[in-house]
């Protein structure tokens, strides 16, 4: 480690300490300083990692996807170094190594699991050398900041070309990510659900990639799960599904989950069709880079999607349930948990439009919240910076809603005067400062 | 009474939360006691453009324009006509730079419908932010969001608006979209209509008027307080020019 490698984690850490006094996460100050002083720091800390490093992309799971993974790592005795609050763009990465070094400025870890917002790969991957990339999938997301996603497949397509070792785990459902896995030249191995799971309708939901990312005709869908994952075939150029190596077959999905991959029945307590990719991912990247899967379901039991990424509180005898909802994949998976849930509810929708949500509230008009339209929904509050315009969306498809602009007192008003069951979905910007509130409102009952 | 809409190729043209334009066409024909039917077209099937009332031509990344370029070409001359004979059309973003000449893009020069006289040129950085103007054609300011790479050149033509806040049609000229006989084409995103329920509401009584006789139509006003207040919200925002200001230093860190 050179002097300087050294003054830049220490006055890095010293930072992050003083931000976190301020009631603040810091993380993302804590990377800039380190990186400010040593502009090598990444590429130092990572190349003491012992065993692999693996970085998680995508649009939607990264940080449940990357969470898990760390979780079964650490399962097996394993040191594993984890940006665990979702910090994801170059600096939180770079926080994420220099906060987990020792007082001599040195790592000690076995592995290190790190999810990367999309736009940062071609920041990280020039110095930050991973042995596995897992992409969990391509949607459409905060559209503003990346133009288009084609932009998105353009980045990543540069970034995965800066390391052409890198096994790319990717999730065969998925036209855009297999696209993008064979135009890339990297190695690649798929996992993906391989049996019809619902009756959809097919024309109300696959927006991005219906037609063919290789050709440009129209594709063809034996069956689809959720907007464009599904099989699906290009009968111009013969792209389609391709044989996948981490295959579930057996679907169990509803108020918990099950499956069968490789062989092995695999079961989660919580809800979530979309948590079967996660726990897929997971299974295939792990499987496949060695790690030993004997107490798999074991660490699965155990595991509790962190962070907001459903996080339930209780308070005053009102069950909440906390979601993030940050774009339309994401919220209509949200609504289909939901309504799941057959009791009353209330709900409250908190919608930002800070740089880390995207500019745009267009996205609002994807998410089909015609669904809402329920007898057991007993209301909707709007709340966030934009909550005018969610208010709006409710109204053109004939639903209801109050509006409160302050999220602790929407909060605190569904608590005291609610049915007891109260569900809370916000995007990204809100998540932190919501599940403070949540938490602190739960220890002061 | 009905309109027809005829939505153009959402399954290429459908960037953004075009489903917002379409549902606020019909629900506020539907709060009138007017129907409202939609009709989308894929790029296979033929149009008739006799039996459509309203055209929407929505946002697509240049990948897809590129493939509705060359259906273009084939309903070109069935399209011009329909916009000469004052059919009402809506087009936005991708669908806005159609309208015109060619757009010019690092990737190729796409051909345009050649409807209106005007042309798009890809320059360096995308226009991406919240934007506000003030139109001739009424009171109440044109809130959006704009997000595209082209600049669009409307030469003589009349702009949908004066940019109070944002960048418009070519971060130059100061002015935003472009109003041609019963076509409104412009970079608004947001989706334009819902929080702008007077330019809703000028798309639907020309559509009307154009069918049924202007002395036959009077469009009952709404009350519109969640719609105005959304607007406002937008215009205030970008006035308070503390707010401006720190947005500025923003965007620069």
């Amino acid at each position: 480690m050179t002097f300087r490698g050294k003054i830049a984690i220490k006055f890095a850490k010293f930072v992050a300490k003083l931000c976190l006094k301020m009631g603040r996460q810091g993380v993302t100050w804590a990377g800039l300083i380190a990186r400010k002083i040593e502009p090598n720091i990444l590429q130092i800390l990572s190349s003491q990692i012992r065993e692999k490093v693996y970085i998680v992309c995508g649009t939607n799971g990264k940080t449940t996807t990357n969470n898990m993974l760390c979780t079964a790592l650490q399962s097996q005795g394993k040191k594993v170094i984890c940006n665990r609050t979702g910090s994801n763009m170059l600096n939180g990465v770079v926080s994420a190594f220099v906060l987990a070094t020792n007082d001599d400025c040195t790592l000690d870890a076995d592995y290190a699991c790190i999810e990367i917002d999309e736009v940062s790969t071609k920041r990280v991957l020039p110095t930050l050398k991973p042995d596995y990339m897992v992409l969990t999938n391509i949607f459409r997301d905060q559209l503003d900041r990346y133009g288009e996603i084609d932009i998105t497949i353009d980045i990543l397509s540069t970034a995965i070309g800066m390391a052409p070792n890198m096994i790319l785990v990717i999730n065969g459902d998925d036209p855009l990510s297999l696209s993008l896995a064979k135009k890339s030249g990297n190695k690649f191995i798929t996992y993906g659900i391989s049996e019809k799971v619902f009756d959809a309708d097919e024309d109300a939901e696959i927006r991005e990639g219906r037609f063919c990312a290789m050709c440009g005709a129209k594709m063809h869908y034996n069956y689809y799960h959720y907007s464009q994952l599904g099989d699906y075939e290009c009968k111009e150029c013969g792209f389609k599904r391709p044989c996948i190596d981490y295959s579930a077959t057996e679907i169990e999905h509803g108020d918990h989950l099950a499956f069968t991959v490789m062989g092995k029945r695999i079961g989660a307590k919580y809800k979530g069709f979309y948590n079967i990719y996660n726990i897929l991912a997971v299974y295939a990247v792990a499987s496949h880079s060695g790690v030993d899967m004997d107490g798999f379901q074991k660490m699965l039991d155990n595991f509790n999607p962190e962070n907001g990424r459903i996080e339930h509180f209780n308070i005053k005898d009102t069950d909440i349930e906390l979601n993030l909802a940050k774009n339309p994949a994401g919220f209509n998976q949200n609504i289909n948990a939901v309504m799941a849930d057959p009791k009353d509810k209330d709900i409250i929708i908190l919608i930002n439009d800070r740089d880390q949500d995207g500019n745009d509230v267009s996205w609002l008009w994807d998410v089909d919240f015609d669904r809402f339209a329920q007898e057991n929904i007993k209301s909707i509050t709007v709340s966030g910076i934009r909550c005018q315009d969610m208010r709006l969306r409710l109204k053109y498809v004939d639903i209801e809603s109050r509006l409160e602009p302050n999220i602790a007192t929407a909060i605190k008003s569904k608590v005291e005067n609610g049915v007891k069951n109260l569900y809370v979905l916000v995007n990204y910007t809100g998540l932190y400062s919501t599940r403070n509130i949540l938490k602190k409102m739960e220890e002061e009952q | 009474m009905k309109i027809v809409i005829g939505h153009l190729f959402p399954d290429l043209l459908n960037l953004y939360g075009d489903r917002g334009n379409i549902q606020c066409m019909v629900q506020r024909l539907k709060w009138r006691g007017i129907d409202a039917q939609v009709k989308t077209f894929s790029i296979e099937e033929e149009i008739n453009f006799n039996e459509l009332d309203i055209v929407l031509l929505g946002g697509g990344s240049d990948r897809e324009q590129m493939l509705v370029c060359n259906r273009l070409k084939e309903i070109k001359d069935q399209f011009k006509n329909y916009v000469e004979e004052n059919g009402v059309v809506l087009a936005i973003c991708g669908g806005y730079q159609l309208l015109g000449k060619y757009y010019e893009t690092d990737q190729g020069k796409i051909e345009g419908l050649d409807i209106i006289d005007m042309y798009t040129v890809q320059e360096k950085g995308r226009l991406i932010n919240n934007i506000f103007l003030k139109s001739e054609l009424f009171d109440m300011p044109i809130v959006g969001f704009e997000n595209h790479g082209g600049r669009t050149y409307i030469n003589d033509n009349k702009p949908l608006g004066k940019v109070v806040f944002g960048k418009g049609n070519n971060g130059k000229s100061g002015y935003e979209g472009v109003v041609y006989k019963n076509v409104v084409g412009t970079y608004l995103h947001g989706p334009l209509l819902p929080k702008n329920p007077q330019l809703c509401d000028y798309l639907l009584k020309n559509a009307l008027e154009r069918k049924y006789g202007r002395e036959n139509i009077n469009l009952e006003p709404l009350p519109d307080t969640e719609e105005k207040e959304a607007n406002k919200y937008i215009v205030d925002r970008y006035s308070d020019k503390i707010e401006n200001f720190k947005e500025k230093i923003r965007k620069l860190i």
